[in-house]
């Protein structure tokens, strides 16, 4: 078992004819993932690795039975390919491309909220279920070096740092049931909670990291969802920036959503509440591995 | 940053439909007594900052005739506001304000929606409004997909306490607000106040439009706009991060930087966003003292990391440099190896004295291994090392601590 993907996940590909996809598709095929179809406007037809192609994403679920849509398409075209996706039905929408629009990122969010299609991203780098399928750009093309099966679900806000993270459970011999990156944006689909929620059902997940940021509120909702019996296992959780608060020099930050405004997202709030709620807070990266192995004692 | 100053972001909201007040932009007090003239004898003259609080800042005043005006502007002009030495004034009509209504626009991480903040108790700054009255200032979510309705603008009107036809116009204005907000793809508008007039006329008396930086290639003629004015948001640009901008023109396709610089004296340039903030908090705590920050975006860009290191190297009291990445999924690590490794080559340092710390791992690892060796001195590390790991090595170095 593991979250949202495995190996009998149908994935459709959008973006299917460009650059990063024809770069990633043949990784993500060679790690087990089931990529059942591609679409590419005016490219129906065409195939890419094997994978047939259709020029809209209805074209291809009249062939094809789909469970999740990963868009390998560039931020400026985003909005109206996840809105394609959303309007026929697709049940997961998981949004690759960095630095979409905030009006966009918004709007087909909202579309996405009123038909009930569950989103990963925008911004997001990619998702992992160790063993048996990924998604995106996360692991290249050597992604047993940085996964490896096993108890632990990884959720991040950065990309890089998932990886990381992964990198030294990996490392240490430890494994992990499914790993998302959630994207760094301000406007994201789905956040902790709703992984969380899925990682409870999971009988393979035990414990769960998650890697934090300043900004939002998306913290604070997880600590609010554990204290209130949402998620039972037990959770290891990091949130740097605790240094900003008092900084008069805001550091550049790629990342949208690592703004603390009014007071709200600050890290110091987050890190409280989450630990109030139970979760074992590493204050600093080398801790999460030992309090990794600590959770998964109480497991 | 991609905030407009005022008198952009006043037209902007004067083309979409707000009501604006006349105003002139000066660069000396000689036109500034003029523009007064102009404005019919009464004026408020401001500095032209890209920063708020600018009353407080005592860069606001009122002048009633030309010799006033003459003198309040050459006062301001001569002042730095919040770091920002005033340039520019923004001289604008004097209004008789019966009442100021506060009202901005932005997105909302929880609700993934527009948020109209508005109070009729304007005037303050939001922070002050939303510590000291939180119960008069009013959230209201918008749903993009059906926009602001005159009807919807009217029921937050009259639920913050207006009523009649000052009720209408407030509600068409902040309806037209939104407009624009939506037209230019803004990540905020605030007004500020929107002022009641005594002859009961509504406008817009201050404004600041802030643009999605990520939408810029949709508007082009605000892109422009934007200039260098802004600084980095706190501080207008230094020398070394004017000379990182013009290195991050050399290809606007390729690695967008992003760079500060600071106080200390480690060049810290660990890339990647929580990679990157986890290790400037961990160098912080290790007693380190960052003197720049630096991320770039993935891509074909050895000639920029060669341009940015030799920037840095530059800094005056620069003692140490620490270079590092999260592990790589897919770019070679090699490019970037291979800008850094050039650029130190140049820099014809003794890199036993001044120490270099450098961590990549990924695809292009054994080559960056292979170029790095070629540079003796320089420390090398692969994916066994811990962000902890690097901030302890590079201030051990550094500042001469036993490295336990």
């Amino acid at each position: 078992m593991s979250i949202l993907l495995d190996s009998d996940t149908r994935v459709l590909v959008q973006g299917a004819t460009g650059g990063e996809a024809r770069r990633l598709l043949p990784t993500m095929t060679d790690y087990g993932t089931r990529v059942v179809a591609g679409v590419s406007p005016g490219k129906g037809g065409e195939s890419v690795g094997g994978v047939p192609v259709y020029g809209t994403v209805g074209d291809a679920l009249k062939e094809h039975e789909v469970d999740l849509s990963v868009l390998f398409v560039p931020a400026r075209f985003v909005r109206e390919a996840a809105l394609e996706a959303i309007e026929a039905g697709v049940p997961t929408v998981h949004i690759l491309a960095e630095g979409v629009p905030h009006h966009d990122a918004c709007a087909l969010l909202t579309r996405a909220a009123e038909q009930g299609t569950f989103v990963i991203g925008p911004n997001s780098q990619g998702m992992v279920s160790p063993g048996k399928a990924k998604l995106g750009g996360t692991g290249g093309e050597v992604p047993d070096l940085m996964f490896r099966p096993g108890p632990v679900g990884v959720v991040s806000r950065s990309g890089g740092m998932g990886a990381e993270i992964c990198l030294f459970l990996t490392r240490a011999g430890i494994g992990q049931s499914t790993y998302v990156a959630l994207g760094g944006d301000l406007l994201i689909g789905s956040a902790f909670v709703e992984m969380l929620a899925l990682f409870e059902q999971d009988p393979e997940t035990r414990i769960v990291v998650m890697f934090g940021e300043p900004g939002t509120d998306r913290e604070e909702e997880a600590a609010r969802f554990i204290a209130s019996g949402g998620f039972t296992k037990p959770v290891v959780a990091m949130i740097p920036g605790e240094f900003w608060e008092t900084s008069p020099t805001p550091a550049s930050v790629s990342h949208t959503g690592a703004l603390i405004e009014r007071g709200r997202g600050a890290p110091s709030v987050k890190k409280r509440l989450l630990k109030e709620a139970g979760v074992l807070v590493a204050e600093r990266f080398s801790q999460i591995v030992p309090l990794v192995k600590q959770a998964l004692k109480q497991a | 940053m991609s905030r407009l100053l005022e008198n952009d972001s006043l037209t902007l909201l004067s083309e979409g439909g707000v009501p604006v007040p006349r105003f002139e932009v000066c660069a000396d007090a000689e036109a500034a007594a003029r523009a007064l003239e102009r404005l019919g004898g009464r004026a408020v003259i401001k500095a032209l900052v890209p920063v708020g609080k600018r009353g407080k800042a005592g860069a606001v005043k009122f002048a009633a005739q030309a010799a006033e005006a003459r003198a309040h502007a050459a006062a301001i002009l001569g002042m730095e506001v919040r770091r920002f030495p005033v340039r520019k004034l923004i001289v604008m009509e004097a209004l008789d304000i019966e009442r100021e209504i506060f009202c901005s626009i932005s997105f909302d991480a929880p609700r993934k929606c527009p948020l109209i903040l508005f109070s009729a108790e304007g005037g303050v700054d939001i922070e002050e409004l939303s510590e000291h009255h939180p119960d008069k200032l009013l959230e209201w979510p918008v749903n993009i997909l059906e926009g602001l309705k005159i009807e919807d603008a009217l029921e937050l009107a009259r639920f913050a306490g207006l009523s009649g036809d000052l009720a209408e116009q407030v509600a068409r204005a902040v309806r037209a607000v939104y407009a624009v907000f939506c037209a230019h793809d803004c990540e905020m508008i605030e007004v500020n106040p929107l002022a009641e007039l005594a002859d009961g006329r509504v406008v817009a008396a201050a404004g600041v439009v802030q643009l999605d930086a990520q939408a810029l290639f949709r508007h082009p003629e605000l892109e422009a706009k934007l200039g260098v004015e802004g600084g980095n948001g706190w501080r207008p640009f230094t020398e070394l991060e004017m000379r990182m901008r013009e290195i991050d023109a050399i290809d606007p396709h390729v690695g967008a930087i992003r760079f500060s610089e600071m106080d200390g004296d480690i060049g810290f340039m660990v890339t990647g966003g929580g990679y990157g903030l986890s290790s400037l908090e961990a160098l912080l705590d290790s007693g380190g003292k960052p003197a720049t920050t630096f991320d770039i975006t993935p891509g074909r860009y050895e000639e920029k990391m060669r341009r940015a290191v030799k920037a840095v190297l530059s800094k005056p009291g620069i003692k140490g440099l620490l270079l590092a990445g999260n592990v790589s999924n897919f770019t070679r690590v090699d490019i970037k190896v291979a800008g850094v490794v050039r650029a130190l080559k140049e820099a014809e340092l003794d890199f036993e004295k001044f120490p270099v710390i450098i961590r990549y791992a990924g695809p292009g690892v054994e080559e960056a291994r292979r170029l790095i060796a070629e540079v003796p001195g320089v420390e090398w590390y692969e994916d066994e090392a811990s962000i902890e790991d690097l901030a302890r090595r590079i201030v051990a170095r550094v500042y001469g601590k036993d490295d336990s």
